[in-house]
């Protein structure tokens, strides 16, 4: 999961009601929390895990519920069998209508137990939070998905929309068997659908849980994300005994090279999401950030007036919204030489390049050889490289019934779209024309609830709160 | 073995040289050592010394040394890094023994960077290539040789020889054989003075093969000191999709660049002062000029600065007239996708004797302007370099030996701008020096870089000039 959580730090609050309680009495909330707690207890982590197993298991649940087996698809591939997943399919009546995709990764970051303050894998509530490795990230998402497909047989219901189900393995692994890759890949027909709905969306609170007296203050709507790629950047030479120094040296060629890069910044672009956000957030936050964040969204005007450079300035001293609005290219690695008395054969960093929506990784590649300007340094885009689509349209049919659903669970609360600066499986699945977007509904807190680090956690109410909210969408848009 | 030729015309002793060279009936068996040496991968990462040591001393034994004349070492932390020391007995009581000096281990070399295994022994185009042709194992493979030949022909010398294969030379902060039989086996090195690598010859450009020639022979004595700095820049990270302004490999980066456009200023003392004065009469030309200049000229004075600027166009004149310190490793960063949460660099300095290893931080410090930038002198892994004397009785026999085999080829003493295990044996009374015979070209063969190379010729007119200088001093 991309920590999309924290960019809805730079809205303001806005007075918000107190968000409704729990949902109305609901005979399947026990199935719910039982469903859940198998998913997250079931370790599907790379190392030790197993995507495959919980798959069967999410599998069963939907069986019990009336699923018949040929709507059920487990997969693997044959290589990879423990990082398998499945797809579900409950028909819509519509002929003319294309299915809604719902789309939840199972696997999980690694977790180490000697490093948790408890058992990573045990599902615990305490204090008004389920603690535990994927209680948010994305086990709330997949648990709440499966509950919704299995209400769906369990009322015998009649959508328009057929709805699907993927769930997947790999999310987290960048370089790993990546199950929502291999789906557009080779079962593209399976889950063909009109849109797709994922994680990378979200709420956030003012600090404090609902349930001890804090508000959601913000919802977001993921609508495309940057995509990226690692570069490395190379310089060779000759070498020798450091104690008699030659005047080309590979380490100061690297330096150079790194210095016009640090140096350069890719120019200010938006896509009509980023600047729908920048909109809506700046009218809401009202300072000077957000004044600047409107002046840049409105029609951009000259670049290189001295007004669009100050509002530019402002927006740059926040680091995320200076990473939405251009590609971001950064070196994080270096390594060099072979011994400390001799002169660099070779000196390596890698580039971290966070692609902005409509550039190819082929074209900043060229980008980054051009800012060098010295044919000497080697750039190589590393495998594994992934699609750069265009980001999914900000569609009314997929974005106001979200907002209505949020004005109607938080009064008062902006539903914001969002391009997100990390990314997610959405980057497959938009490449293959399925526009995905990340629904809003599931909230953390601005400490990033220990997603892929320690003690991961969510508010019981934000699952409670989100099932329903997420049950009411896909009816919203399937029936 | 080549009887001494004390007089007769230069170009005809060189011919009859050769010639006995070409026949030698030992050559077979020295190309042998030499091959077997160089084929033994003694790196630090992936080698073994302690191997390398035992294959010498099997050819020692062979050649009649007994075990009690062989003393194999090595610490039980570092079992791969021993060594081995040979005794030949001297006929005199009073005549103090020579110790014959080499190390044994070589710098790392990847093959994936290298147009060859750096670890197989190519003879090809009239010269040896692998890693170590040069550094050290020629010499080594040489003592070896003159310490066989010399028992296995039973040379009556008067004083007794001594020969010590170390381990660890490369690799500052290793274990370091020569410091540990300095420290430790005082007595059984114990010698009035010590031959080692440091010296040797310069060409033109080409090999003597090629059509080129020598123009230069060096006597090293002294030795920059070697020390290496840690440069650090840190940062507080965090994720690679939301980059901040400051990073530490950017901060790295700016420093090192300040390096690179820094020079330490230009300095002389009487050894360098003696090799530019007279490498200066042989070069010739405008270099030449230079040379006698910067030996003569004041410091201060136009004429100075401008033969020295003439002079920084050649790498080992540059490295002699100052101090240099260059970046020579690079890491920084925990994941292609996390803002790097440190750099940091290895700086690796030369410095001119006279100077101490805080006052070239302080140095680079300054250079570096950036009070975020960190520089830590590493574990100094050497003394301060201590010039041993001009001492007739070791110069005067290698200019005799090198007038007749390189007639016409000046003699200059240097300094060494590296760092060789001299400076241990310095330390504990024992003076070095670096004896010529073994000559290179001017862009030092690759040693410790990529494919390391000498030529054939060098190696076999060395192994009979050393061969001579050894009995010179012993007989």
């Amino acid at each position: 999961m991309i920590r999309l959580l924290m960019l809805a730090a730079t809205l303001m609050a806005q007075p918000a009601l107190p968000a409704p309680d729990a949902p109305t009495p609901d005979a399947d909330k026990a199935a719910f929390r039982e469903t859940y707690r198998t998913l997250v207890e079931t370790d599907t982590t790379l190392a030790h895990g197993d995507c495959t197993l919980a798959a069967a298991r999410m599998a069963d649940v939907l069986r019990a519920a009336g699923f018949a087996d040929d709507r059920l698809i487990p997969f693997a591939a044959p290589d990879h069998p423990r990082e398998g997943g499945l797809v579900a399919v409950w028909p819509g009546r519509s002929t003319s209508l294309k299915p809604l995709l719902l789309v939840a990764h199972i696997d999980v970051v690694e977790a180490r137990r000697e490093d948790w303050p408890r058992d990573p894998f045990a599902l615990t509530e305490q204090g008004g939070y389920f603690h535990a490795r994927g209680a948010f990230d994305d086990k709330a998402h997949a648990a709440i998905f499966v509950d919704a497909m299995a209400h769906l047989a369990r009322t015998h219901a009649r959508p328009k929309r057929t709805i699907k189900l993927a769930l997947t393995c790999g999310e987290e692994t960048n370089g790993a068997f990546n199950g929502a890759q291999w789906l557009a890949t080779n079962r593209r027909d399976l889950i063909d659908a009109a849109f797709a709905l994922n994680e990378g969306g979200g709420g956030r609170t003012d600090g404090k849980a609902v349930g001890a007296g804090g508000k959601v203050i913000a919802q977001t709507i993921q609508v495309g994300e940057k995509t990226f790629a690692n570069f490395r950047l190379e310089t060779r030479n000759r070498g020798g005994h450091s104690s008699a120094p030659r005047p080309d040296n590979a380490i100061y060629q690297l330096a150079h090279a790194l210095d016009r890069i640090e140096a350069y910044s890719f120019p200010v672009e938006f896509t009509p999401t980023t600047r729908a956000y920048f909109q809506t957030v700046g009218s809401a936050r009202g300072d000077a950030t957000g004044k600047a964040m409107l002046a840049l969204a409105a029609d951009p005007g000259d670049p290189t007036s001295p007004a669009f450079k100050a509002a530019l300035w402002q927006v740059d001293t926040d680091a995320f919204l200076h990473a939405n609005i251009r590609t971001t290219c950064i070196a994080t690695m270096l390594d060099a030489g072979h011994a400390p008395n001799a002169l660099p054969q070779r000196a390596r960093a890698t580039v971290n390049c966070r692609i902005f929506p409509g550039h190819s990784v082929e074209e900043i590649g060229h980008t980054l050889e051009r800012v060098i300007g010295d044919p000497e340094v080697g750039v190589t885009a590393l495998p594994p490289l992934r699609p750069s689509p265009p980001p999914p349209p900000l569609d009314p049919q997929v974005i106001d019934p979200a907002r209505r659903l949020v004005a109607k669970y938080w009064p008062g609360v902006v539903l914001a779209p969002v391009m997100a600066n990390g990314y997610t499986d959405a980057t497959f699945l938009t490449a293959a024309g399925i526009p995905t977007y990340g629904v809003p509904g599931l909230w953390g807190d601005p400490d990033g609830n220990g997603v892929h680090g320690l003690d991961e956690r969510i508010e019981v109410r934000s699952v409670l709160t989100g099932r329903t909210f997420l049950n009411d969408l896909i009816r919203a848009y399937a029936f | 073995m080549i009887t001494r030729i004390l007089a007769g015309a230069a170009l005809a002793a060189l011919a009859a040289q050769t010639a006995r060279a070409a026949e030698d009936p030992g050559e077979a068996a020295f190309r042998a050592t030499y091959k077997e040496l160089v084929e033994t991968n003694t790196t630090l990462s992936s080698g073994s010394c302690t191997l390398a040591a035992q294959r010498m001393g099997a050819h020692l034994k062979a050649a009649g040394f007994t075990d009690d004349q062989i003393t194999y070492y090595a610490t039980p932390e570092h079992p791969r890094e021993g060594g081995l020391v040979a005794i030949l007995p001297g006929t005199s009581a009073k005549a103090r023994p020579i110790l014959l000096l080499a190390h044994l281990d070589v710098v790392e070399a990847k093959r994936a960077d290298w147009t060859r295994d750096p670890f197989t022994l190519i003879e090809e185009g009239g010269y040896f290539w692998a890693r170590g042709t040069f550094d050290d194992k020629a010499m080594a493979s040489v003592w070896v040789d003159t310490l066989a030949r010399l028992k296995a022909g039973k040379v009556k010398l008067r004083r007794t020889l001594k020969l010590a294969l170390t381990c660890g030379e490369e690799t500052s902060g290793a274990f370091n054989g020569a410091r540990w039989l300095a420290q430790n086996k005082r007595d059984l090195i114990d010698a009035e003075f010590a031959l080692n690598e440091g010296g040797g010859g310069r060409t033109d450009g080409k090999g003597l093969t090629e059509g080129g020639h020598i123009v230069a022979m060096s006597v090293q004595v002294g030795e920059k000191a070697a020390q290496d700095y840690r440069v650090e820049a840190r940062n507080p990270g965090g994720h690679s999709s939301i980059p901040i302004k400051d990073n530490a490999i950017y901060e790295l980066s700016d420093a090192l660049i300040h390096l690179r456009d820094y020079e330490f200023p230009a300095e002389l003392n009487d050894t360098t002062r003696a090799f530019f004065a007279k490498g200066g009469a042989v070069f010739g030309g405008p270099v030449g000029q230079a040379m006698q200049t910067v030996a003569t000229a004041k410091p201060d004075s136009d004429a100075f600065k401008a033969a020295v600027a003439l002079l920084d166009h050649d790498r080992s004149f540059h490295s002699t007239l100052r101090t240099t310190c260059v970046a020579t490793m690079l890491d920084g960063g925990h994941a292609t996708n996390a803002l790097p949460q440190r750099a940091g660099a290895i700086v690796n300095c030369r410095i001119f004797p006279g100077h101490s290893f805080e006052e070239v931080r302080t140095t680079l410090q300054t250079v570096f302007a950036d009070p975020r930038i960190t520089v830590t002198t590493t574990e100094p892994d050497h003394p301060i370099a201590k010039a041993p004397p001009m001492d007739p009785q070791v110069i005067r026999p290698i200019e005799t030996l090198t007038a007749r085999y390189f007639p016409g080829v000046p003699l200059v003493p240097t300094m060494s701008t590296g760092a060789t295990d001299g400076i241990y044996l310095e330390a504990t009374g024992i003076p070095t020096y670096g004896v010529p015979g073994i000559w290179a070209n001017p862009d030092l063969n690759g040693i410790h870089g990529l494919n390391e190379h000498l030529e054939v010729a060098s190696l076999l007119k060395g192994r009979a000039f050393l061969y001579d200088l050894v009995q010179a001093y012993a007989r």
